[in-house]
């Protein structure tokens, strides 16, 4: 009961946003990457340890945000900044002023763009749940990006009529990824998978429904 | 979701997390999510209850009283460590509509969620997970177990 555990996120250090940037600018081996992340990951998991947490979590530290990170994993995406896809954008100017309204850091926000036939290369966070199981006994959670903020941010027409007819289309192969995922986690061992949706607030609270934001 | 037994399942839905500007973030309560969450076969739903913008848990508690709560009660975006004491409160009120086996205690959201635009340091992020564990303590110490 009042079991402790987190969301998922934890903050990065400066070595660690060193060494993504410098993977993303192919300046640094993936490998080279995930040893600078593996040393990340121990002192996050042994702080929650150390303070009596009961389900702990990686901290997210291999990922370049909670859903971008999927263009590490999947074929047919790209990682995109927002100012590339602001030219795809219809209205510009308003999606320009709504980024500098809500104080949105569009230089540090990255979108995983569909830009073909979705396939899973690799698993989204299986490696991230074995490497947390070598470390402690503790049960481990897992965050996942949701089927709806995946499929509402990588459909970029422009580029995403490249694999799909449409959005929804795309959406079916979102949700059998997803599945297909929460399946090899669980039987790798997770305790707990927790999906994250932060966009359907937006839609029942916003002003307008069917404009596009930055997520 | 359906059809998968074996693993804890978790919804987690927030008003946003990329600024520390409280009112750029959104306002509401989950009211309007309730048709959506009712429908979903999910555990447990990760809620961010340590800012005044989440509005009740009754509104949640009332209607899905049956499933689990991930009650977030520190909030990631600032530097003060939470009472463990005001953990205990909030925790006591989810009681209201929930057992205490089926209560949570998480942050509100993650302390970094963008790699280039943490809302956090590690150090205060070390103390609130200390407030959490705490707090957890007390309420077991009162609720058994």
């Amino acid at each position: 009961m009042f079991t402790v555990t987190q969301v998922g996120s934890w903050p990065r250090s400066r070595d660690l946003l060193r060494a993504l940037r410098d993977k993303q600018q192919g300046r640094m081996t993936r490998a080279e990457f995930e040893a600078v992340a593996d040393e990340e990951v121990r002192r996050c998991v042994a702080h929650q340890v150390e303070a009596g947490v009961d389900v702990v979590v990686d901290g997210e530290q291999r990922r370049d945000n909670f859903y971008s990170f999927v263009t590490d994993k999947l074929d047919g995406t790209r990682l995109m900044s927002l100012a590339e896809m602001l030219d795809t954008v219809p209205d510009k100017a308003a999606f320009e002023e709504m980024l500098t309204t809500l104080d949105v850091p569009a230089s540090s926000i990255r979108n995983p763009t569909c830009t073909g036939r979705l396939a899973r290369r690799e698993p989204l966070a299986v490696d991230e749940l074995r490497f947390v199981r070598e470390l402690t006994d503790l049960p481990v959670k897992v965050s996942l990006p949701g089927p709806y903020l995946l499929t509402r941010s990588m459909w970029v027409g422009a580029f995403s009529r490249a694999g799909y007819d449409d959005k929804t289309e795309m959406g079916d192969d979102v949700v059998r990824i997803l599945r297909e995922e929460l399946i090899e986690l669980r039987d790798a061992g997770a305790s707990f998978v927790q999906f994250d949706e932060p966009v359907l607030t937006e839609i029942v609270m916003g002003d307008e429904h069917d404009r596009r934001t930055f997520m | 979701m359906a059809g998968v037994e074996g693993v804890r399942t978790g919804l987690h839905v927030c008003r946003g997390n990329w600024s520390r500007q409280e009112d750029v973030l959104l306002t509401g309560d989950y009211e309007r999510l309730l048709p959506a969450f009712r429908a979903m076969e999910i555990d447990q739903f990760v809620l961010e209850y340590a800012t005044p913008r989440a509005g009740e848990l009754a509104v949640v508690g009332e209607a899905l009283g049956h499933r689990e709560l991930g009650l977030g009660c520190i909030n990631p975006r600032t530097d003060e460590a939470e009472d463990p004491a005001a953990i205990v409160a909030r925790a006591e009120e989810a009681l209201r509509y929930y057992r205490p086996e089926q209560v949570f205690l998480n942050p509100d959201c993650g302390f970094g969620c963008f790699a280039n635009r943490c809302v956090n340091e590690e150090a205060p992020a070390v103390a609130k997970l200390h407030s959490m564990v705490q707090a957890a303590r007390v309420l077991r110490e009162r609720y058994g177990a």
